[in-house]
């Protein structure tokens, strides 16, 4: 229970005085002589049971009377806070989910549940915690943030609404940073979150670092807010893939359409005519589309560009609904990029085998080249205008300018694909970003295939339509092995991963391929179907980065350079949190040379599957904390002042007592004779 | 009262006297000398002329001295102060009115237990230094004192008891119903204390008891009720066996008078004062 006097408190052992009173009566009794002992006898026989009850009763109401006062007088506070919080911590961390989700609304009350959760919190915080340090931490940029007046928490620039991703464990885990760098003392750590799967991430390995270090702390109180509830019948909007093409008649935007359908219920069988608007360098129009199930998906919608709309930027409105983050998609446009593939390598053979690959055009209207670049040239490599780069070399040195390099072209968003060098059987070697080649293993004897692979997502992820790629054909001859912090992306039969994904923190992807395209290390080559896809798709991540039409997700870092807002609100004039709210963006370059951005949530924001409370307990597993489950617009209080409650049971056990103190009513007798 | 001399009491037998009794036919046998002359000359019929006879009075006294008797206000009169007073003034009373007065006390240790009635004022010192010198102590022998008087007291007497009665009160019916079968007239001093029937304590006391009982530590405003539906179911009981033995009963407090307690006595002996006495 938390009190906003609990100073008072100490005065609760006076609940007792009513006890010691009598207690002290008991003791300090006096003695007389007395000669009617037998009337004595018979009254103490006769009050053995009710009576002694009744005046056990009359204790007990006494002392919940005084008890009562106390606790009133300490102006308790009641609501889910209540059974967990005990006192005022000297630091609150507030961390708090940004993302697009959290902007899903109560319509009646107009507010979402990341304000929903600010006012609460805050209001909490004025109650019981205002000598309390109070941090923010959001899950946008992860920056801590303390805060000086908590009635300014909701209007808090860090705390306003943005259309990113969150990552929850890194969220955490900078909250526990920030307690190891900070004399925070006793800590109250307020999550507020919609619970969403893909904002939870699993599968992060931050969580077992994260469990550690809360278990371990003891002055460290978890609680977690959260708001899981579905908005009813939401729709959100997202677009990729979006190519110019020439056409006879002039240009053409290509994209990929997604309209996803939620409802409380998950049944969306009734067929939905929705009116989109289609905006084009601000000129709009309005199409009718229908929904059919959950989900209205269409690749390669076309829609005409009008004369002098070569390049520029778009936006698709859906009608407004719970929650209006979703339902805007924006994107930019432009002569697509040659998709350049530059392969680092002196093994001509599995060179030539990717150079092939990677120049045979998948889009007619795209341009594909690639170059092969021996380890020793490698100051020729093209950085700018290179989308893939395939390194099959030793892995430069932590501190040389090669390594600053390829770190560089990650940063700019590009992917790099590292195969195994023809060097010596060791596992001694340079490694990038914490990841490095191990030992060779021979494989011609007993070829191994892939028992497993990621088909969700990734290089290996099935076809639009659903249809897995040929991965089990594939015979590995010869792996190599390696080491680091990966996301698997295909493993053998005895586990080896062969391929892989390298956790970092840059816009680029970063992968291992274990095995070469060569007939004596895999069937790659031969069984071309899976190595042609996997190739294309490293290739097309690199490409966006290399446009001048790039479509982002966002993120503080999602804008490099002065960027400004091409189609700006009066609403959100100088209030715009630089690449976490959509948009499309252009930077001040010459028209030419001028870069176009477009930002939107990331689509894993309109993934409307939360956590269970047996996965939180999984993730979260050792850890103590108490979850307090709200709603949008529920109107309670995680902290209700309870006193009036307090003197109402004080009332009443005085009440109690004054009745148990009656004399009992005298029984009806036959006239005696007057004493 | 029937005496064996001729004193200031009356006696349920007719003599010689001044104080008319009644008149009566005239049978065979009476001594013509009692016959009402006047009576004759106005209606022609004899009748005798009756006179109360008066006579002295055997006074016996049974003092309870056991142990409860001790009990009093501290530093005040006890109740066996009390008992003196009344039990020592009607016997100076009764000695100057020529009547014999006897004691009785009921402790078994007592070295002079019993003091047949006598008179004449070297009899009263006697008896008022016993009375001055008893001492209070032990259980009640009140009952088994009684039904010894009973038997041992030959001729009709006026027997006062004093007591405080604190024992079960059913033996006390039969006791007094055997001096009733001997004639005599009973009076009995009941003395209580208004403390010990009200029970008013304010806080836990511990009782110890007078008559060498185990002590008992209670918090009087948990007994309070019952002690005082014990002391009301005790008096009921009393007043039941007073009626049905037909005698004197004198409920005293200790807190009156004694001599206000003896004037309504006194008066309700008294046949034309005992209406507005009593």
């Amino acid at each position: 229970m938390s009190f906003l006097q609990p100073i008072l408190l100490i005065g609760l052992p006076l609940a007792l005085l009513p006890v010691i009173i009598h207690l002290i009566n008991q003791h300090r009794h006096r003695t007389v002589k007395w000669a009617a002992m037998m009337f004595l006898l018979d009254a103490k026989k006769l009050t053995k049971g009710i009576d002694r009850l009744r005046q056990f009763l009359i204790l007990a109401m006494r002392v919940l009377a005084v008890a009562a006062l106390i606790f009133a007088a300490s102006r308790p506070l009641a609501g889910g806070f209540m059974a967990g919080a005990g006192g005022n911590a000297d630091t609150i961390l507030v961390l708090l989910d940004r993302s697009a989700s959290m902007e899903e609304q109560n319509l009646e009350t107009g507010e979402s549940k990341r304000s929903s959760a600010l006012a609460k919190i805050s209001e909490l915080l004025q109650k019981t915690s205002s000598r309390s340090e109070v941090v923010l931490i959001d899950s946008a940029t992860l920056e801590p943030t303390k805060v000086t007046d908590l009635k300014l928490l909701e209007s808090l620039p860090q705390a306003a609404a943005t259309a990113t991703g969150a990552n929850v464990p890194a969220l955490l885990q900078a909250g526990v940073d920030y307690l190891a760098t900070n004399a925070s003392g006793r800590t109250d750590i307020w999550i507020a979150s919609d619970l969403r799967n893909d904002d939870w991430r699993t599968a992060s390995g931050n969580w077992q670092s994260i469990r550690a270090d809360l278990a371990s702390n003891e002055t460290v109180r978890l609680f977690l807010l959260t708001y899981e509830q579905r908005s009813p019948n939401n729709l959100a909007v997202s677009v990729t893939n979006v190519n110019r093409r020439r056409t006879p008649s002039g240009y053409e935007l290509a994209m990929d359409l997604t309209i996803k359908r939620t409802s409380p219920s998950g049944e969306n069988d009734d067929a939905l005519n929705l009116p989109v608007e289609f905006t084009i360098n601000g000129t709009r129009t309005l199409q009718s589309l229908t929904v059919a199930g959950d989900e209205f998906v269409r690749l390669g919608y076309t829609v005409k560009l009008g004369a002098g709309d070569e390049r520029g930027w778009g936006r698709i409105d859906l009608p407004a609904d719970n929650n209006p983050s979703d339902n805007q998609a924006y994107f930019v446009y432009d002569e697509p990029p040659v998709r350049k593939t530059i392969i680092v390598s002196d093994d001509q053979t599995t060179a030539s085998t990717i150079a092939t690959a990677a120049s045979t055009p998948v889009d007619p209207s795209t341009r594909y080249e690639a170059k092969t670049i021996s380890p020793g040239d490698s100051a020729q490599i093209p950085w700018d205008e290179t989308a893939l780069l395939i390194w099959q070399a030793a892995i430069p040195g932590e501190e040389s300018a090669e390594a600053a390099l390829l770190r560089q072209h990650l940063e700019k968003g590009r992917t790099l694909i590292l195969l195994p060098p023809p060097d010596t059987n060791s596992s001694e070697g340079n490694a990038l970003f914490g990841n490095q080649w191990d030992t060779w293993a021979d494989r011609t004897n007993t070829p191994a295939s892939a028992s497993w692979w990621r088909t969700e997502s990734g290089l290996l992820e099935n076809t639009r339509n659903g249809t897995p790629l040929p991965v089990g054909k594939l015979r590995f001859f010869k792996t190599r092995s390696f080491s680091g912090e990966l996301h698997p992306i295909l493993k053998l039969e005895d586990e080896t991963v062969v391929i892989a994904k390298v956790l970092t923190e840059t816009k680029g992807s970063l992968y291992f391929w274990g095995t070469l395209p060569r007939t004596d290390h895999s069937t790659l080559a031969t069984e071309g179907i899976s190595f042609f896809i996997m190739t294309h798709r490293s290739l097309a991540e690199g490409a966006n980065s290399v446009s001048k039409a790039r479509m982002l997700d966002t993120g503080p870092s999602a804008l490099v350079g002065k960027m400004e807002k091409i189609e700006t609100s009066e609403s959100e004039s100088g209030l715009i949190s630089v690449g976490l709210v959509p948009g499309a963006f252009k930077n001040e370059s010459d028209a030419e040379n001028q870069l176009l951005v477009a930002l939107n949530r990331p689509v894993t924001e309109d993934n409307p599957e939360t956590l269970n409370s047996g996965a939180i307990e999984s993730l979260l597993e050792g850890v103590e904390y108490r979850r307090i489950s709200d709603e949008v617009g529920s109107g309670s209080s995680l902290a209700a002042e309870i006193w009036r409650a307090f003197l109402v049971a004080m009332a009443l056990a005085l009440l109690a007592e004054a009745i148990l103190c009656l004399p009992p009513r005298p029984e009806t007798k036959p006239e005696t004779k007057p004493i | 009262m029937l005496g064996g001399i001729s004193g200031r009491h009356r006696s349920p037998v007719k003599g010689s006297s001044l104080e008319f009794a009644q008149y009566r036919k005239y049978v065979p046998g009476d001594d013509t000398r009692r016959l009402d002359w006047r009576t004759w000359g106005r209606t022609d019929r004899y009748y005798l002329k009756e006179f109360e006879a008066d006579t002295n009075l055997r006074l016996c006294f049974i003092v309870d001295t056991s142990g409860s008797m001790n009990y009093g206000k501290e530093g005040g009169k006890t109740r066996l102060d009390y008992a003196r007073s009344l039990a020592g003034t009607l016997a100076y009373l009764a000695t100057n009115q020529g009547d014999a007065v006897g004691l009785m006390n009921t402790s078994p240790e007592s070295a002079m237990k019993e003091i047949p009635a006598k008179r004449g004022p070297v009899h009263l010192k006697v008896l008022l230094d016993q009375i001055g010198i008893m001492e209070a102590n032990g259980e009640s022998e009140l009952i088994s004192t009684i039904h010894a008087a009973a038997e041992k007291i030959p001729q009709r007497a006026l027997i006062v008891i004093v007591s405080d009665l604190l024992f079960e009160p059913e033996p006390l019916r039969e006791a007094l119903q055997h001096l009733r079968f001997r004639k005599h007239d009973v009076v009995l001093f009941h003395l209580l204390d208004r403390e010990e029937i009200d029970f008013q304590f304010d806080r836990p006391t511990r009782f110890l008891d007078l008559e060498g009982g185990p002590s008992l530590l209670a918090d009087p405003s948990l007994i309070q009720r019952r002690y005082r539906e014990a002391v009301e179911t005790y008096l009921g009981q009393i007043d039941e066996i007073v009626n049905q033995s037909a005698l004197d009963y004198h409920r005293v407090m200790l807190d009156e008078p004694y001599d206000q307690v003896l004037a309504r006595f006194l008066l309700g002996r008294n046949p034309k004062t005992a209406r507005s006495a009593r």
